[in-house]
């Protein structure tokens, strides 16, 4: 049976639940899909798994007792990445740990274990690559305010804002993530993430264009001609991320 | 901002670019009540269209030079655009880039602007402009003007994560060849400066001694001449950005910063401008290493951009493979236990081009191998071409509990197409014939070939067509600068040329310790 669920953790932690207390054979999950982006065959039976935040918080206390918090940790990393079928494999890895308990995690060889230790590495390599890729505008609402728009594969906001609220802890500043229309927000020492669509919210500063210019010409100075390697700079600095970025004429 | 700004940026910044060290690496400090951090990992923010790495904001105070140094672009004779950022210019471009993310800090560097001392004032009151008024806490490397004063050098010193003094040559032939303005006193007085400051800043602060830091008699000039200046400079600062008095914040540094370079020196040295051979800057880098305690030692291959009679044509592709082939022998002496005697010797002076200065060391000594890694000691192990430390240490843990088998050397990240010809592995051993360097040398040549052939497009060092490219693998053949015979005749008076290094030029008790 497919299990559908509202995208949420804790939603597909009471799917988990849900496999785990199924009555028979036949009510166990075959596959894990956000109720929104489902495409049923028809042949399948589905049925929608309303979150429950006690069964959710029961599997979350299991999965850190049982396995261990480095493993929940590493669930929930996964969780916030793009990865096909991340449910289903998910799962298999929860269902691996409470069979083996807190050394799941050092198999390995397990290709179980392996794709989530692979996931979990893209999300981090995503997040520290953001931490240097992700330009700021100057923009004007009430007050100044730092404002930058991503596109990441994955989704990494909540990762970012610890980064972000050291460097400018006491500037306010707004990472926007226009492919899942959400938002870090943080001032002071405080971050949350909302939800925020797309467009004409603010205004540039009126020195922002000029900043801009600088940092384009300082960048286009800095290549040293007689040791240009393109590749090596789109190896580092792929090219879906140019969009957003000054100095390859992004934005 | 002025509209020509962005002249000034272009032309300081190109003039920088040169330098090697991008890394921000050193300095871990969250940030404490101001903008800006510095993780101690590094942070790039951008890459260059040749691949580096960008993660500093580059750029010189000014280019507008009083010396002349022969290999560089900005010397005096030189008829190169020239330009100067007034302090609270580069500071606020510096504050502007940084918010917005562009880059991790500052990298500043300068020519001498009608002196050494006259140039060092105009970057610290840059960096205190950065740190005193707009409170930014991200990273600053700054490059020491040789010759600076004292008191200026350790005011520059507290404003800063890292310094660097450039050696700039091999040896003090060279430099009074190539650099005569600059003598090794002059480059050789503040790095000891730094390596003894920090050092009475370790042992005050282990002390359990909480006080701001002074630097004591012992750092050869007045300290309270010192801090006096700076707090001159300070007022200074706060009346010209029309404050009656810095904020508050004066105050709280004393808590948490006042700190002089936490992260250390580094210095760089031009290769290929000038004959020496690998051998002797080997040496001379082995010397900085243990005297000042560096961080690094970086080298840079000579570019060269400047024309002059006596000078390679312009634009001859600078010799990266030697530069390479250097980093790797800076790797062996740094990390994995080898002295330059070692990697080089008299009668092999220069590197090889074909293979990393590793296994060459290993075919020189063939007499030591096959080791077994199940008996060998951890710095024999480091020894062992294809074994680095990671893996030596996976070792040494595994043979506590069993021995390690040949399979398992694979997964502890050993790399066999190497460590194969040198190892046994309960004493089997798995190269195909006996232990012999001509055909080992051969068979590691061929196979490191096959795999730049796979992946072609990118240069690897055993790329036999890229090789006919570039100059031919001896370094006198480099077309330097200066011709050997020149620099023999200035080291005159010594036994073997070749082996002087700049450390000659330091008194004998400098040169004891
Ligand atoms: S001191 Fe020498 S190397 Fe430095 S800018 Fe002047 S001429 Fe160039």
């Amino acid at each position: 049976m497919d299990y559908l669920y509202d995208g949420s953790f804790d939603g597909f932690l009471t799917c988990v639940h849900r496999h785990y207390y199924a009555k028979s054979p036949r009510e166990k999950a075959e596959g894990i899909f956000v109720r929104d982006a489902y495409r049923g065959d028809l042949v399948r039976a589905a049925a929608f798994i309303e979150t429950d935040a006690e069964k959710a918080n029961a599997v979350n206390a299991a999965i850190a007792e049982k396995i261990s918090g480095f493993d929940l940790e590493r669930i929930y990393h996964v969780f916030c990445t793009e990865t096909p079928e991340k449910e289903m494999k998910l799962l298999r890895y929860i269902r691996l740990g409470f069979r083996r308990g807190p050394g799941v995690g050092l198999l390995h060889g397990d290709p179980i274990v392996f794709e989530i230790q692979k996931a979990q590495r893209r999300l981090g390599t995503e997040v520290n690559r953001l931490c240097g890729l992700i330009r700021f505008s100057v923009v004007h609402s009430a007050r100044e305010i730092l404002y930058a728009r991503i596109e990441p594969d994955n989704d990494v906001l909540e990762f970012l804002a610890p980064h972000f609220t050291d460097r400018f802890h006491s500037d306010p500043f707004i990472i926007h993530d226009l492919r899942r229309s959400k938002a870090l927000i943080s001032y002071g020492h405080e971050w949350y993430i909302t939800e925020l669509a797309d467009e004409g919210l603010f205004e540039r500063a009126a020195d922002e264009d000029e900043i801009r210019a600088l940092w384009r010409g300082y960048f286009d100075a800095m290549a040293i001609r007689e040791r240009i390697n393109p590749r090596c700079q789109r190896n580092m600095m792929p090219a879906r991320y140019w969009k957003h970025l000054i100095e390859m004429r992004g934005e | 901002m002025e509209s020509n700004l962005l002249d000034k940026l272009t032309i300081l910044g190109e003039s920088a670019k040169y330098d090697v060290s991008c890394s921000s690496s050193g300095a871990n400090r969250a940030g404490m009540g101001r903008i800006g951090s510095a993780a101690c990992a590094g942070i790039c923010h951008s890459w260059t269209a040749d691949g580096r790495c960008m993660s500093l904001l580059k750029v010189l105070q000014s280019n507008d030079c009083v010396y002349n140094c022969r290999y560089c672009v900005n010397r005096r004779t030189s008829d190169a655009k020239r330009a100067t950022f007034e302090p609270h210019e580069l500071a606020d471009i510096t504050m502007e880039f940084y918010r917005r993310n562009y880059i991790e800090g500052l990298f500043l560097s300068s020519a001498v602007r009608i002196s050494p001392d006259h140039t060092a004032e105009l970057m610290l009151k840059t960096l205190c402009l950065l740190r005193e008024i707009h409170l930014f806490n991200g990273y600053i490397h700054t490059k020491v003007i040789p010759g600076v004063a004292p008191e200026l050098l350790h005011a520059i010193g507290l404003y800063s994560d890292r310094l660097s003094v450039n050696v700039e040559l091999p040896s003090s032939g060279s430099l009074s060849q190539l650099a005569p303005q600059k003598t090794p006193e002059h480059i050789f007085a503040p790095m000891r400066q730094i390596t003894r400051t920090q050092f009475e800043q370790k042992t005050l602060r282990s002390a359990g001694n909480r006080d701001r830091f002074t630097a004591t008699s012992a750092s050869g000039w007045n300290a309270e001449a010192g801090d006096g200046f700076l707090e001159d400079l300070k007022r200074e600062v706060a009346a010209e950005a029309g404050m009656r008095n810095l904020p508050a914040l004066i105050d709280r540094r004393k808590h948490y910063k006042e700190k002089f370079a936490p992260a250390g020196q580094t210095t760089q040295m031009i290769i290929g401008a000038s004959p020496e051979t690998d051998r002797h800057i080997m040496k001379t880098s082995e010397a900085l290493y243990r005297r000042f305690s560096m961080k690094r030692v970086y080298f840079s291959a000579y570019i060269p951009v400047v024309s002059d009679p006596a000078l390679p044509p312009q634009f001859a592709p600078p010799n990266l493979k030697r530069e390479h082939r250097l980093y790797q022998a800076d790797w062996l002496l740094r990390f994995y236990g080898f002295t330059a005697d070692e990697i080089l010797t008299e009668d092999e002076p220069n590197l090889d081009y074909e293979l990393d200065p590793k296994i060459i060391w290993a075919l020189r000594h063939i007499e030591v191998f096959p080791l077994e890694v199940n008996t060998a000691s951890f710095e024999e192990l480091l020894r062992i071409p294809g074994v680095g430390s990671v893996s030596a240490k996976r070792i040494m843990q595994q043979r506590r509990i069993r021995a390690v088998r040949y399979e398992d050397l694979k997964k502890m990240g050993v790399v066999l197409k190497r460590a194969r010809y040198f190892l046994t592995c309960v004493g089997k051993y798995y190269g195909e014939k006996e232990l012999e360097p001509v055909y080992i040398r051969d068979r590691v040549l061929r196979e490191s070939r096959e795999a730049a052939a796979r992946f072609s497009g990118l240069p690897t060092v055993a790329d036999a067509s890229e090789m006919a490219n570039l100059p031919a693998p001896s370094v006198n053949a480099d077309v330097p600068l200066l011709d050997a015979n020149t620099i023999r005749a200035s080291l005159s008076g010594t036994k073997n040329g070749a082996q002087i290094s700049m450390f000659d030029a330091l008194a004998p008790a400098e040169a004891g310790g």
